[in-house]
């Protein structure tokens, strides 16, 4: 169906522009007096001095979550690598210590030269190890492959910038490490 | 050879040469319009617009003089980049073509009066200085005959580029600026026809005498707006440059300071138009409800309420920058330190002027009382006294046109820019009419009101 969108006829005042040109005037005079006396309620912000506030639902830069003993919640399963539209994730599996899980990632590198930031990687993974929430929205690096995560670089996040979250206070250091790794017990082999 | 020297004092050779510095005024104004123009378009769009260029003092640290600084960078940058002509251009031309309109920024002002003439007793001689640099009885009709030459500028420009856009800007430019010339002229008839002359300075001393312009002649006052902002090819009027039809008008082939040159050129044009606009119709460089003659006989309490507003104007300053800087500390900026230490430069300025403004008015106003010779029946001061008011008529004419470069750069970055065929409509078939009609209407009541001549 087509939408007619009928504007109102002009009067007479408004079709001699002069009248309407002094209302536009008027207009932009506020907006300048605003800015010159009321500088500071002026709704932008000095970008890299003041941060902008960033959700935490966000998709920004990737972290990897790590289970109460430190290592990588990563078990090779490459969902993520299957899900990714951008074939961004490189995963390389070995045996893990811990006699419980199969696999664990030797190498797990994300490229976020290429990532499109769509958060199917995140969807995809079945033991919540992969998330997008670390609010890290600027990506400058003088080159390229400086934009290659690895591993290291996506487990090294601390539990103190994330104290809403439960799953990440059981990461070392965070408030509820020593019950879960009660609950998670010794590596066996 | 010998004669010509001996003809005139010393001192009236040294301030007649002196006087020849007043034509870098418009060009000067070019250092105020860039700030106010970017800084005053980020306002009304509600950004901060552009202030991070900064110069690095000791101790002060980054000084960025609330985006003053960005002149120099934009001017930094288009001195050192490379100049560069097209393959096929017009030598000669297309190098020559830029400094037209900037040359006559410094040519048109000559016959603009920046304050009135300077009559004082020098040893037992009464010296008269007239205040313009050429003093002619054809004074304004000189200052539109320069002014309209650098339409050539905008012409050859577009035609020595060899490309097809800048020369259909170029000739888009230059209908609407001859075009709007002649409703300019018309317009400023009124006024000429009631003050009987074509002299500026004879304009102004008539508005001193009765009344500014603009209450006597609103209607022109309006046409003359109108196409003063059209002559100058600014927005809304700047179809020349129409970037959706046109890419960038007449300078598009052009770069560097060539670029700047016409950006120059423009700029000064606004300041001289805006100090023409001033002189006509807001009474020029006359305080309001003062002659000459009164300023200089109260020098003193004049003297004394420039200083007082100077005190005011800096603790309003200060004002504004405490509150600012109150409101900036309670945020989460990570650099507080630096904008502080800034800032602090700023304070302390501000504070050392307001005393010093304040005792100076105090002095000014309790000790300084002119002694006057009778001349001819009329008092003449001294050469303190006529260069102090000389001083004090600048300012004020100064404060009126940067008022009018505001004009400008409001109702650019309000309105749309005109489609090329409603310019030409409301030029010659509208403006043209009005002004005529305003025009005649004045010469019959003036001839009624004031009688013969």
């Amino acid at each position: 169906m087509v939408r007619v969108v009928k504007h109102k006829e002009m009067n007479l005042i408004e079709r001699l522009y002069i009248f309407e040109a002094f209302r536009g005037l008027y207009t932009t005079i506020k907006h300048f007096l605003r800015g010159f006396f009321r500088y500071e309620t002026l709704p932008t912000t000095g970008y890299p001095e003041v941060k902008p506030y960033i959700p935490r639902d966000y998709r920004a830069k990737h972290r990897m979550m790590v289970r109460p003993d430190g290592s990588p919640r990563c078990v090779a399963c490459f969902m993520c690598a299957s899900a990714c539209p951008a074939h961004c994730i490189f995963i390389e599996a070995a045996q893990s210590a811990d006699g419980r899980i199969e696999k664990k990632a030797s190498r797990f590198e994300i490229d976020h030269s290429v990532c499109i930031f769509c958060g199917l990687c995140v969807e995809a993974c079945p033991v919540d190890a992969l998330r997008m929430d670390t609010c890290e929205t600027s990506f400058v690096h003088p080159k390229r492959k400086d934009f290659i995560v690895n591993l290291t670089d996506l487990t090294s996040w601390n539990p103190k910038d994330y104290p809403d979250d439960p799953q990440s206070q059981v990461a070392p250091g965070g408030t509820q490490n020593k019950q879960a790794l009660e609950v998670w017990g010794e590596v066996k082999c | 050879m010998m004669e010509f020297i001996e003809s005139k004092t010393w001192i009236e050779w040294l301030l007649t040469i002196a006087k020849l510095a007043l034509a870098f005024i418009p060009v000067l104004f070019i250092l105020l319009l860039i700030p106010m123009e970017r800084r005053g378009a980020g306002f009304i769009q509600d950004r901060q617009g552009p202030n991070r260029s900064y110069i690095k003092i000791p101790f002060f640290g980054k000084i960025r003089a609330f985006g003053w600084i960005q002149n120099c960078c934009d001017g930094l940058k288009l001195f050192f980049k490379e100049l560069y002509e097209p393959k096929n251009v017009h030598k000669v031309l297309f190098s020559l073509a830029p400094a037209i309109p900037f040359g006559l920024t410094l040519l048109t002002p000559c016959v603009l009066p920046y304050f009135a003439s300077l009559n004082f007793t020098f040893g037992d001689t009464v010296v008269h200085i007239p205040a313009a640099n050429v003093d002619t009885d054809i004074g304004i009709l000189l200052m539109f005959g320069l002014s309209s030459l650098s339409v050539f500028g905008t012409v050859l420009s577009g035609w020595a580029s060899k490309s097809k856009f800048p020369l259909l800007g170029a000739l888009r430019a230059t209908a609407t600026s001859i075009s709007y010339e002649v409703c300019l002229g018309l317009s400023m008839m009124g006024m000429v026809l009631l003050a009987g002359t074509f002299n500026v300075e004879g304009i102004v001393s008539w508005q001193e005498n009765h009344v500014w312009g603009i209450f006597v002649q609103p209607v022109a006052f309006f046409c003359f707006l109108l196409s003063a902002i059209a002559e100058t090819g600014r927005p809304p009027f700047d179809v020349s440059e129409g970037d959706p039809e046109l890419v960038a008008g007449y300078h598009l082939e052009y770069g560097a300071m060539q670029f700047g040159m016409f950006y120059m050129g423009e700029y000064g044009h606004v300041g001289i138009n805006s100090i023409l606009m001033a002189t006509l119709f807001l009474g020029g460089y006359s305080i309001p409800f003062m002659t000459t003659a009164d300023v200089q006989a109260n020098f003193g309490g004049v003297l004394a309420a420039l200083f007082g507003i100077c005190a005011f104007l800096a603790l309003a300053f200060l004002h504004m920058v405490y509150r600012w800087l109150r409101e900036f500390n309670k945020g989460k900026a990570s650099n507080k330190d630096e904008i502080n230490k800034e800032y602090l430069l700023y304070k302390i300025i501000a504070w050392v002027a307001v005393p010093v403004f304040i005792a100076l008015a105090i002095a000014s106003g309790l000790f300084l009382h002119p002694e006057a010779t009778m001349v001819n029946g009329a008092p003449v001061y001294g050469i303190g006294t006529a260069l102090g008011t000389a001083a004090v008529q600048f300012l004020v004419l100064m404060v009126k046109t940067v008022f009018f470069c505001w004009v400008w750069i409001w109702v650019r970055w309000t309105l749309p820019r005109f489609r090329y065929d409603q310019i030409m409509h409301l030029g010659w078939k509208i403006l043209l009419n009005i002004a005529l009609l305003n025009l005649v209407v004045t010469a019959v009541i003036a001839k009624l009101v004031m009688g013969g001549n």
